[in-house]
């Protein structure tokens, strides 16, 4: 059996409990919630973590050396979307450090649910927020006061070089008649839709009935070259059904470094149209019962030699300044997959959007995977 | 072309046996908890669907309750009948097959299992402890274009090995091995509980072993047949797992489309009126269905 991530299991197996929790978790009027900030904690001691990650998005040894250093324990349970994550916080339930995309950072720091992290508590902080760093003023959280960078990453497309000769360097990769049949598109909405975007020079975010529609029938067109829509990108590679992927970067190097025999049967390129990147952070959320002993493992996960662990174990990139060399060193051989400092300024990342422009995407979406 | 006589005796026997049963307090308290769970988190979360399926969306992205019919009219929408359609006709195909599996399976395990027949049936049973999700990972490790199906085929030059994942028979195949379990069992609880002299005496009137099958062992374990073939259809119906996992770019399902809305989508109140009209048409199918098999018990 091939690697099989348990964030990918789960994510595609999400639903029931999600939408089970959620359904306590219900405003009944249309009261907007005011954003406070609420004071950051000392970064002291004052009790075991509670931790509300992805399942296996961290190395245990990381965790476990955690405990061992402060003497608390880590009381661990996973989501497997960000909807399930947003739900559970929203029903109450209550933890001391969530891992959002930064989209999400944008709506729980709306609404007022997460609490500002005081730089200065921080004894690793200059590792994120050194002079010049893009995360001194993020796109998602200004002046990075309610979140720490934690991955970075984009979407590309891999290809098994032994089955397809003729890469371009675009998206229309997507399309390639040598791999008809055996070409996956990510089965999931942002990314789907972005690809068809950044082909016909939209943005990424777009909502627009025309665009979307004009999006709506590009991918239609794609159908009768794909195999399936999947978001098992590692495992559609590795079994074989795959000899092209519309993937992200993580999991490539994922594959190539762990899983892959040959390694040079892999490659990956970020088409010249653009291409999505989009990054995770750490929140403390505003009712977290240990803000303390979450502000030092936010601390424990900022030093480089836990970093590069992390790096070695997830395969994604971070932003951590001394970790960096290491993840350009694993991703020597395949420099598409880094990201760079450069490339977090770029239109191209997943925004928070209204009721209407989602529902209005998700039509579209719909159409496209039903007809 | 039934003799009278017997078909009475098939009526009588396939009639449960009912033991008195003496109510006391404990055996209400007993069945108090198991009714309190139901009304907790199966009545009121339907009830919660319900009101949703008439509330709407706020810019937010929270679902309100309301009385609005937007969310119905939505559904006349030829993109939603098209996947209703698609996913009768693989539910339909699956309850058939399972019917074709579970029948035999069922008939060797209750006739000639003998002193095997539990160890048999915790055989068939066993697997399905393991998570659905788990076992349809494993089927799509077994038969991907690089597996192990794939490789014993390639190395006795059957072929260049055959794309079996990704099609409509993967998801229908997916599907029956999911749920056939349910078939199994009530089929085999019939034929176990089926009175044998019955079949005796069939061989005697009938002669050959095809028409007594036909015309004894047949009708006597439709109850189990029926009921298994409800219990297959139903989930199969509303299943999104096996499309996701085994299906291609045309296999998308009824309830990928619901999950997709309540995910994705956010708008659970457009999702819950899809799971409330499904819940109505499946309740239209299964009266009709109930009643024609049970009418033409009664006329047998």
């Amino acid at each position: 059996m091939t690697g099989l991530r348990r964030r990918t299991l789960l994510r595609s197996a999400a639903l029931g409990a999600a939408a089970a929790t959620a359904g306590c978790a219900y405003i009944p009027s249309d009261q907007q919630v005011h954003a406070t900030l609420k004071r950051s904690a000392k970064a002291k001691v004052d009790g075991d973590l509670v931790y509300f990650n992805w399942a296996d998005y961290l190395d245990p040894s990381v965790l476990k050396g955690f405990e061992k250093e402060y003497g608390v324990k880590i009381i661990q349970s996973n989501f497997d979307s960000m909807e399930g994550m947003y739900a559970k916080l929203q029903a109450g339930n209550q933890y001391d450090i969530v891992f959002p995309i930064a989209k999400w950072v944008v709506k729980l720091r709306q609404e007022g649910r997460l609490r500002a992290i005081d730089h200065a508590q921080l004894s690793n902080a200059d590792q994120v927020f050194y002079s010049g760093s893009y995360f001194n003023d993020p796109w998602y959280d200004r002046g990075s006061r309610a979140s720490v960078p934690f991955t970075v990453y984009k979407t590309g497309i891999a290809w098994r070089t032994d089955r397809v000769s003729a890469m371009t360097g675009s998206w229309r990769d997507l399309w390639n008649t040598e791999a008809t049949k055996h070409i996956f598109t990510l089965d999931d909405q942002d990314e789907a839709l972005a690809m068809g975007a950044l082909l016909l020079g939209y943005n990424v975010n777009t909502a627009k009935p025309k665009e979307l529609d004009a999006i709506t029938k590009l991918l239609i067109s794609q159908k009768k070259y794909l195999r399936a829509y999947s978001s098992d990108d590692v495992n559609d590679m590795a079994r074989g059904d795959a000899w092209i992927h519309h993937m992200w970067s993580g999991d490539f190097m994922y594959l190539r470094t762990d899983i892959a025999k040959y390694q040079k049967l892999y490659d990956f390129e970020a088409p010249k149209e653009g291409v999505p990147i989009n990054s995770d952070a750490y929140c403390i959320p505003a009712d977290a019962p240990h803000p303390g002993t979450a502000m030092l493992f936010i601390d424990w996960l900022l030093r480089p030699e836990n970093a590069i662990k992390n790096i070695d174990y997830l395969c994604y990139p971070f932003p951590v300044k001394d970790a960096v060399a290491h993840f350009e060193e694993l991703a020597k051989d395949v420099p598409a997959c880094n990201v760079d400092v450069t490339d977090l300024e770029n239109p191209n990342v997943f925004r928070l959007l209204s009721t209407d422009a989602v529902h209005r995407r998700t039509a579209a979406w719909t159409d496209i995977k039903a007809s | 072309m039934d003799s009278p006589h017997l078909t009475a005796t098939l009526e009588r026997e396939a009639r449960p046996v009912r033991r008195p049963v003496r109510r006391t307090r404990l055996w209400d308290l007993l069945l108090a908890l198991p009714a309190a769970w139901i009304v907790v988190f199966f009545v009121s979360s339907m009830v919660i669907v319900v009101l949703l399926s008439f509330g709407r969306t706020q810019q937010d992205g929270q679902p309100v309750f309301g009385h609005r019919l937007t969310n119905y009219d939505a559904l006349w929408d030829e993109v939603y009948l098209r996947l209703f359609l698609r996913s009768l006709t693989y539910a339909v195909a699956t309850t058939l097959v399972c019917a074709l599996i579970a029948y035999p399976v069922a008939y060797v395990i209750a006739l000639y299992g003998g002193r095997f027949k539990n160890l048999l049936v915790a055989a068939i049973v066993v697997p399905f402890f393991a998570s659905y999700l788990i076992r349809m990972y494993a089927w799509s490790a077994m038969l991907g274009d690089d597996g192990v199906v794939n490789s014993v085929i390639r190395k006795a030059h059957l072929g260049g090995g055959v794309s079996f994942l990704n099609t409509p028979y993967a998801v229908v195949g997916g599907l029956v091995y999911g749920y056939v379990v349910y078939m199994i069992l009530p089929v085999y609880a019939a034929l176990e509980r089926m009175d044998r002299s019955l079949v005796e005496a069939g061989k005697d009137l009938y002669h050959s072993p095809l028409r007594t099958f036909w015309s004894v062992t047949l009708p006597a374990t439709r109850a189990g047949l029926f009921g298994g073939m409800l219990l297959v259809f139903l989930p199969a119906l509303g299943d999104f797992v096996s499309a996701q996992l085994l299906g291609g770019p045309d296999t998308y399902m009824i309830g990928n489309l619901i999950q997709q809305q309540f995910l994705e989508g956010q708008n659970w109140p457009l999702g819950s009126a899809m799971t409330v009209a499904m819940m109505i048409g499946l309740t239209v199918l299964m009266v009709g269905y109930l009643r024609a098999t049970t009418t033409r018990r009664r006329e047998a």
